[in-house]
Order: C-alpha cells, then sequence, then structure tokens
C-alpha cells in the first residue's frame, strides 16, 4: 500500500515511462524538423512545437520520467540521427525542454481538473519558450564580435527574437500545446496508466504542487543552461590568445606544419611496414 | 498549359515528400553507409576530431582559419556519402540561423561592414554542424554509442541512441497505418477556395493530432514489453557494472588508418594556422 500512497513509480515503471516518451517526442521533433517552415516577414508559421506530447505524459505519469524522456528523445531523434547536434549548445535545449514539462507536470494534481491542465499546458510552454528567448538574446548580443560597431543589429536581434517569441507562444503555444493537451489528457485519463502496470494519478497519489525546491532547482537549471550555450557561442579568452600568436607566431605556425608533415609521413610508413609484415606472415 | 505544369511540379514534390520516402532517408543515413573511410574509423578517435572541430572555431575569428576548417569538414562530409535530406536540411538550418539576421540588420540600418561579422558567424555554424554531420550520420548508430560510452557517457543515452534507431522506422510505419485509417473514415473539407484551403489545413492538422492518441496507447503498450524483456536480460544491473562494459566496448580498436587521419587533418589545421598567421 506503500505504493498507492506516493505516486512514486517503481524503477522499472520510470524507465518505461522514460522510453515511452522518448520514441513518441522523438518522432514527433523529427517531423517538425523536416517540415518546411512558412516565414512571413519576422513572423514564422511552423509546426515547431509537439510540446503536447511530453506536457500530457507529464501530467498522468512521474513528471522527472517524462521530462528526461521528452529531452534525451529530442537529442537523439532530431539531432544526433540527422546529424544537427550542436554540440555544447544543445545542453540548453535539453534543460530548458527537462525545466518546462517538469513544472508542468508538477502543477497538475488531479488530470481531470480541465482549468488547471490547461493551466499548467500554457505555462509549461511559456516557461520553456521564454528561457529560450532570453537565452538567445544573451548569445546573440555576445557572439558576434564589436556587436556596437554592427549598426542596427542589437535592436533587431531585440525585436526578432520578441516577435518570434509571441508568435511561438500565441501560434504554436495555443495550437500544438494547449488545445491538444486538452483534449488527451481527459481521454487518456485511466487508459494508458494500466498499460504500463500503474495507478492513475488523483489528488491522494499526486506528488504535490511546486515548492521552493523545485523552483531552486528550475532557476538553477536554467542557469546552467544558458552558462553552456553562452560558453559555447562566446569564447572571450581564446581570442586574446589567438591575437597572441598572430602577431609574433610565425615560426611557431611553421614548426607546427613541420611536425604535422613528419607524423603523417611517419604514420605513412608505419602502415605500409604493418601491411607489408603482414603480407610476409601470410 | 502553364498551370497545368506548375501543378504536376507542385505534386512530384509533395510525392517526394512522402513518410516513406522520410524513412528511406532516415534509414539510408543510419545504415546505408557503412562502407565509407569515415564509418570503418574508430568512433572514440571521430569523437575527440569532433570536439576539436565542434568547440575551436566559436572561439576563433580569423577567416582564414575558419576557411581552412570550413574545407576540412566539406571533404570529410563528401567522404561519408551523407543522406541527401541531412545536407538539404542543413543549407537550410545555416541560412535560418544567420542569413535572415543578415537582412534584418540591413533593414534596421547596417551596410556593407555588417557582412564580415556574419559571414564569420556563418563560418562557424556551417563548420559546426559539417562536423557533427560527417561524425553523427557517418557512423553506424551502434558504434557511435560504444564510443561514447567509452568516453563515460550515461548508459541511458547510448541505450536511447540504439533503441531510438531500431523502433524508429516501426513508429514511422504505425503513424502512417493510423493516419490512412483516419482518411478512409473521414470526410475532408471541400479544398477549392481560400476558406476551404483553410479549413482543410484546419482538418489535416487535427486528424494528426488525434492520430496521437491511439499512437501514445500502442506505444506505452510497446514499451513496456521493452522494459520487460530489458529486465529479463538484467539490463538495469549490467548497464552499471564495469566488467559488462569492458566487455561491450572490447571490439573498439584504434588502427594505423585512424591515426593517420588525426595526423592529416592535424596538418590542414595548422597549414590554415600557418595562413592566417601569413595574411
Amino acid at each position: 500500500m506503500e505504493l498507492a500512497k506516493k505516486q512514486t513509480a517503481t524503477q522499472s515503471q520510470k524507465l518505461m515511462i522514460f522510453v515511452l516518451t522518448m520514441a513518441l517526442y522523438g518522432l514527433a521533433t523529427l517531423f517538425t524538423e523536416l517540415i518546411p517552415k512558412f516565414q512571413v516577414g519576422a513572423v514564422e508559421f511552423s509546426v515547431e512545437y509537439f510540446l503536447f506530447i511530453p506536457l500530457t505524459l507529464a501530467m498522468l505519469f512521474d513528471p522527472l520520467s517524462a521530462a528526461l524522456g521528452a529531452a534525451t528523445g529530442e537529442l537523439v531523434f532530431s539531432e544526433i540521427m540527422l546529424g544537427q547536434f550542436g554540440g555544447l549548445g544543445e545542453l540548453e535545449k535539453f534543460l530548458t525542454v527537462t525545466i518546462g514539462v517538469y513544472i508542468a507536470g508538477r502543477m497538475v494534481k488531479n488530470p481531470k481538473n480541465r482549468k488547471m491542465v490547461g493551466i499548467a499546458a500554457i505555462t509549461g510552454t511559456g516557461l520553456q519558450l521564454l528561457m529560450g528567448t532570453v537565452v538567445d538574446i544573451l548569445k546573440v548580443q555576445l557572439a558576434v564580435e564589436d556587436i556596437e560597431a554592427v549598426a542596427g543589429l542589437p535592436e533587431s536581434v531585440c525585436a526578432t527574437e520578441g516577435l518570434a517569441f509571441l508568435n511561438d507562444l500565441l501560434f504554436s503555444g495555443i495550437l500544438f500545446c494547449l488545445l491538444p493537451t486538452l483534449f488527451l489528457v481527459p481521454k487518456l485519463y485511466g487508459k494508458i496508466e494500466p498499460l504500463l502496470g500503474m495507478r492513475p494519478r488523483d489528488e491522494k497519489t499526486g506528488l504535490g504542487g511546486i515548492n521552493g525546491k523545485v523552483v531552486i532547482g528550475a532557476v538553477a537549471a536554467f542557469a546552467a543552461a544558458a552558462g553552456a550555450e553562452l560558453l559555447a557561442s562566446s569564447g572571450t579568452p581564446l581570442i586574446e590568445w589567438e591575437a597572441e600568436w598572430a602577431e609574433s607566431g610565425k615560426a611557431l605556425a611553421l614548426g607546427i606544419v613541420v611536425a604535422a608533415a613528419v607524423v603523417v609521413v611517419a604514420l605513412v610508413v608505419l602502415k605500409e611496414l604493418a601491411v607489408r609484415r603482414n603480407r610476409m606472415e601470410q | 498549359m502553364q498551370t497545368k505544369t506548375k501543378k504536376k511540379l507542385s505534386e512530384n514534390i509533395l510525392d517526394k515528400f512522402s513518410i516513406d520516402f522520410l524513412r528511406n532517408q532516415v534509414l539510408k543515413n543510419a545504415y546505408g553507409n557503412d562502407d565509407t573511410v569515415i564509418a570503418a574509423l574508430d568512433p572514440r578517435i571521430l569523437l575527440v576530431w569532433y570536439l576539436f572541430l565542434g568547440l575551436v572555431p566559436w572561439f576563433v575569428n580569423n577567416l582564414w582559419f575558419l576557411m581552412g576548417c570550413f574545407l576540412l569538414v566539406l571533404v570529410t562530409t563528401i567522404l561519408a556519402r551523407v543522406a541527401g535530406l541531412v545536407l538539404l536540411l542543413f543549407g537550410v538550418g545555416v541560412f535560418t540561423q544567420t542569413g535572415y539576421l543578415l537582412v534584418v540588420s540591413l533593414f534596421f540600418g547596417g551596410n556593407a561592414s555588417t557582412v564580415v561579422p556574419l559571414l564569420i558567424l556563418t563560418l562557424k555554424v556551417a563548420v559546426c554542424s559539417l562536423a557533427s554531420v560527417t561524425v553523427f550520420s557517418g557512423l553506424d548508430p551502434d558504434r557511435l554509442s560504444n564510443g561514447l560510452m567509452w568516453y563515460g557517457c550515461p548508459e541511458r543515452l547510448s541505450f536511447s541512441i540504439s533503441y531510438a534507431y531500431r523502433v524508429l522506422p516501426m513508429l514511422m510505419e504505425e503513424f502512417q497505418n493510423i493516419l490512412l485509417s483516419y482518411r478512409m473514415r473521414g470526410n475532408p473539407p471541400e479544398h477549392e477556395s481560400f476558406r476551404g484551403k483553410v479549413k482543410y489545413l484546419i482538418y489535416q492538422v487535427r486528424i494528426v493530432m488525434h492520430a496521437f492518441y491511439p499512437l501514445m496507447l500502442n506505444t506505452a503498450k510497446r514499451s513496456r514489453t521493452t522494459v520487460e524483456a530489458l529486465e529479463i536480460k538484467g539490463y538495469r544491473y549490467a548497464a552499471v557494472n564495469k566488467s559488462v562494459k569492458k566487455m561491450k566496448l572490447s571490439t573498439l580498436k584504434v588502427t594505423y588508418n585512424d591515426l593517420l587521419f588525426l595526423a592529416v587533418s592535424f596538418l590542414w589545421i595548422a597549414l590554415s594556422i600557418l595562413a592566417s598567421t601569413l595574411f
């Protein structure tokens, strides 16, 4: 009965939720990556967010597993499989998706309460989009060197990013996150849980609302996300280093070239020797 | 006459962009090119190579150096024989990431001096994405996940990669079947006039959303089966067990080819550094 009191899924059930969210959201993000986008001026009409899938699952199941599964699914299916992996910068998207979905999932105590489901869905989406926007603005401000020299760039970045945020929230947020979640959560409630061998979530078995710990965790994760993204695109220390060798390093660069050439030749010779030895042995 | 050919052309493009086409491209990308030079390399070496080319260009603003890097990754991408769709996505992605900025900043009163920093930014983005295209779509998924595991990435991630490649074709097929069955039973609105077209679009989007309902239930069942099968094999204990990991990774081997690949890349980078100091 211990299990029934708290909605703590067992380890293997958590893995099931992880796999389920990963596969579904991965498939959806793969489609969004492939569907062409229509752009009217700075306003973009795209089927950007299939975020309703992890949102729905996070409201019905353990939110953390669903959130992590969604982020991993996006990373693996749409970034690694299509070869669009952006290195450290992907950490930002990973963490913002996790935070958005997790918070939305924690907000819903009773999935039958439609109002709460709607509020949670739009809050989760809004949070995710807002974090992305803030990081994007910071990124471009720091990535383009001497940004002040480029006339009109700072204002244009803020304007386009702000517009994109509003557009995403109103267009994708309502159409592709709010409405499908409102449709799916009541419909799936009570039907999908038995398939994973679990009890449906209700007021008693819910994890409890959002408390200080969740907020602090989310803020820390967001700071990490912003830090990773900025680290991936700024790089002030190494620019100075580059300037150094640009002045005095002709000889050094030449030395490196010669060394590299020697290594290449040595490797070719070694390889030839190895091949010949193999042939001799045969 | 002209409208007819136009219609035909758009139909032709739509035909090509079916779910089957996408599935084939993804599969081809994953398994279709395991006989290339890049696929034969050791994943660990390739990951180190990627780490360099994925990070260092962000920190350097020299045009010559970036050009050199760009040519290098261009050659490796050609060697990896990446699927056409991925390259198309790469092109679109680079344009939407920095190309649009150029237009907007011109609109806000910039001039030709805007072009050089944006060209540098574009080259940075291009180098990083082509390097990742080379590594992540040139390699077999299993070799890739083995390589990641060797570097101590969580077992969850390498499991996800292997699982994703295997389950994706099935999921796509299932999704398509559900969509087709909805379409067979459904009654789409007329889409001759503009109003009708808007209605038709809304109808299509609704069908896609509705199709996720059975898909979610089916996938829930499937993921339970998967996890139970994994549990029977003792997956959760094996995932953290050191000797299991060692057995798994015993196939990885660094050969002269790998070292040669690294050395040639290094030589090329060194040459571009030399060029950047000379000019």
